[in-house]
C-alpha cells in the first residue's frame, strides 16, 4: 500500500475538514477525488505530502507515518512526491530550465545528471524550444507542462495534482489530463483532485467523492454522469 | 529513489547558486528594506555620539573630583612620595600624583600671574608647601566615603590637611548617576527599538517571497536549503544597513561639527553596531523563513 488513512480528522477552526478518512491507495493507480469547491480536496492532498498533520487519525505514505515522522524526514518523503498545483507556482525570476531542475538541485545531485535529465525530460514534453523563457512567457497550458516536469523530474513514486486544469481552457486541460494518464502508464501513482470528474474517461481511474470533508465513494460518479 | 549521482558538493554548489540567485531577486526592495535599517542606525547612532561625547565630558569632571594633600614643609620629597605610596594603597583612589614645591610654585605662577608679586616678597627661601593630588574611583565618590578617607589620609604622619570639595561634590556625584541611568535606560530602550526594526524589515522582506519558500518545501528541499540564503540575506541586510547608517551618521557629524564640537565614536563602538546590525538581521531573516517552512 502506497497511501493509507486512517480514521484522519482535520479542523480549521470549528468545522471539520476533512473528518473519519480510511482509505488507501495502491501502487501503480489513478485516482480521481471529486467534490464541490470546499469539499476538502486540497487538504486531503495537503496531508499526504504532510504539509499539514491530522488532528486524530494518521496517515502513512511510503513508510512514513504522519504521527511519528520526525521535521528532517519530511524532505526525504517530499522527494518521493511530486506535487502540480492548480496556479503551476513556478519561480517565475528562473527559467523553464531552472524551474524544472529545483527537486534535483535541492537534493544534491551532480550537475551533469541534472543537465542530462532536464533536457531529456523537456524534450519528451515538448518544451525544449521553451528551456530558457521565463514562466511569465508561457501560455498557461505551457506552464502546466513545465509544472508537471518539475514534478516528474526526480522520479517520484507518487504524483499529486491538485485541479491541475483549473486554470486552463478545455482543449488544453484534455492535453493535461491526457499526459496524466500518460505518466501513470510510466507506473507512477497519480492522485488528482478536481471539481469534474467528467475530464477524466471512465474506466481509466478509481473515482472518489468528497462531500464537506466526508468521502463518498464512487457511485457519485455515475450519478453525474447521468445529470449531463 | 535513486541515490545516485548525489554528492555534498554539488549541494553546496546548488545552495550557493540559490543564494546568488536570492540577491539578485527585487533590488528594488532591497534597497528599501537597506534604507530602513540605515535610517534606523542613523538615529541609534546619533543616540551613540551623544552619549560618548557626554561620557567624556562626565569623566573630565569626575577628575575634578579630587582631593589635595597638604604635606607638612619639613618632609623630603623621599618622604612624600611614600605617603602618596600609602595613600594610593588605600582603597577606592584611582590614583596619586606628587607635586614638588618647584612644581607647586610653577603651577602657582602660571595661574595667578597677577600675584607673583607675594611670593617674591616672602623672599628666595619661601618654598611652597610639597602636596599630593589625589583622583578617585567613581565608587568611591560619595559624600560618607570621601569624609571617611580624609579623615584617613589626614592622620597619615607626615600629612597637615587633606582638602576636597565638601559643598558641591554630593550634586555633582547626584547629576552624574542620574545622566548614567538615564544614558544606559535610553540606550536599553533604543537597542530593543532598533532590534525589533531591523528584525520586522528583514523579516518583512523574507515572508514577502513566502512563495518561493513553499516551493521549496513541497519539492523536498533540507531545511538548511531554505533557510541559509534567507541568513546570508539578513547578515548581508543587517551588515550593509548599519554600516550605510554609520557613514550616513559620520556625514552627519561633519556637517554639524562646526556648530556643535564633538567627537565620532570610537572604532569599538563601530564595531559593535554592525555587529548589531548582523545579528538581528539574521535572526529577522531565520523568523521569516521559519514561519514559512514547515
Ligand atoms: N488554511 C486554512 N485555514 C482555514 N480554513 C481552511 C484552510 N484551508 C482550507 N480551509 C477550509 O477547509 C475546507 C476545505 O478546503 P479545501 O481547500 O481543502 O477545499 P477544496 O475541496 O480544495 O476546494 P476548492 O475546490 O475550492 O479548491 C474549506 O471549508 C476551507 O475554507
Ligand atoms: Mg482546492
Amino acid at each position: 500500500m502506497l497511501v493509507t488513512m486512517s480514521g484522519v480528522r482535520l479542523s480549521y477552526g470549528r468545522w471539520p475538514a476533512l473528518d473519519k478518512i480510511d482509505m488507501e491507495i495502491t501502487r501503480g493507480e489513478f485516482l480521481v477525488i471529486s467534490g464541490a469547491s470546499g469539499a476538502g480536496k486540497t487538504t486531503l492532498l495537503r496531508l499526504i505530502w504532510m504539509g499539514d498533520k491530522p488532528d486524530s487519525g494518521f496517515v502513512e505514505v511510503g513508510g512514513f507515518r504522519s504521527d511519528r515522522i520526525r521535521r528532517r524526514e519530511l524532505p526525504q518523503l517530499r522527494r518521493k512526491i511530486g506535487i502540480v498545483f492548480q496556479d503551476f507556482r513556478l519561480l517565475h525570476t528562473r527559467t523553464v530550465f531552472d524551474n524544472v531542475a529545483l527537486p534535483l538541485q535541492v537534493s544534491g545531485t551532480r550537475n551533469r545528471t541534472v543537465q542530462k535529465r532536464v533536457i531529456s525530460l523537456l524534450a519528451r514534453m515538448g518544451l525544449s524550444h521553451r528551456r530558457n523563457s521565463f514562466p511569465h512567457e508561457l501560455s498557461g497550458g505551457e506552464q502546466q507542462r513545465v509544472a508537471i516536469a518539475r514534478a516528474m523530474v526526480a522520479h517520484p513514486v507518487l504524483l499529486l495534482a491538485d485541479e491541475p486544469t483549473g486554470n486552463l481552457d478545455p482543449e488544453v486541460s484534455r492535453e493535461v489530463v491526457e499526459l496524466l494518464l500518460e505518466i501513470n502508464r510510466g507506473g507512477t501513482t497519480v492522485v488528482m483532485a478536481t471539481h469534474d470528474p467528467r475530464q477524466v474517461p471512465a474506466g481509466k481511474g478509481r473515482f472518489l467523492f468528497l462531500d464537506r470533508g466526508v468521502l463518498r465513494g464512487a457511485d457519485r460518479w455515475t450519478e453525474l454522469d447521468q445529470d449531463s | 529513489m535513486d541515490r545516485t549521482g548525489s554528492g555534498l558538493m554539488s549541494f553546496i554548489r546548488s545552495a550557493v547558486r540559490e543564494i546568488t540567485l536570492n540577491l539578485h531577486f527585487r533590488p528594488g526592495a532591497r534597497l528599501i528594506t537597506l534604507l530602513m535599517v540605515a535610517l534606523a542606525f542613523v538615529v541609534f547612532n546619533t543616540f551613540l555620539i551623544i552619549s560618548w561625547n557626554l561620557q567624556s565630558i562626565m569623566d573630565r569632571e569626575e577628575n575634578l573630583v579630587g582631593m589635595e594633600v597638604f604635606l607638612q614643609r619639613d618632609i623630603s620629597p623621599g618622604e612624600g612620595r611614600v605617603v602618596g605610596d600609602l595613600i594610593s594603597s588605600l582603597p577606592g583612589i584611582k590614583s596619586v600624583y606628587y607635586v614638588s614645591p618647584q612644581e607647586a610654585e610653577a603651577l602657582f605662577r602660571a595661574e595667578l600671574p597677577g600675584r607673583t608679586d607675594l611670593l617674591d616678597v616672602m623672599g628666595s627661601d619661601f618654598r611652597l608647601p610639597a602636596s599630593l593630588q589625589i583622583a578617585f574611583e567613581t565608587e568611591a565618590m560619595s559624600q560618607e566615603r570621601m569624609s571617611e578617607l580624609s579623615r584617613t589620609i589626614g592622620a597619615i604622619e607626615g600629612v597637615k590637611d587633606a582638602v576636597y570639595g565638601e559643598n558641591y561634590l554630593p550634586g555633582l556625584i547626584k547629576t552624574v548617576i542620574t545622566i548614567r541611568r538615564l544614558v544606559i535606560l535610553l540606550g536599553i530602550v533604543l537597542v530593543s527599538s532598533i532590534s525589533l526594526v531591523v528584525f520586522y524589515t528583514v523579516r518583512l522582506s523574507v515572508v514577502r517571497r513566502s512563495l518561493t519558500v513553499n516551493i521549496m518545501r513541497t519539492v523536498g528541499a533540507p531545511w538548511w536549503f531554505i533557510r541559509v540564503p534567507f541568513v546570508v540575506e539578513g547578515v548581508f541586510m543587517g551588515m550593509t544597513g548599519s554600516a550605510c547608517g554609520l557613514a550616513l551618521t559620520a556625514v552627519l557629524s561633519e556637517v554639524l561639527s562646526g556648530a556643535v564640537t564633538h567627537r565620532f565614536m570610537p572604532l569599538s563602538w563601530m564595531t559593535l553596531v554592525i555587529l548589531l546590525g548582523a545579528v538581528t538581521g539574521t535572526v529577522g531573516a531565520l523568523a521569516g523563513s521559519y514561519e514559512k517552512e514547515r
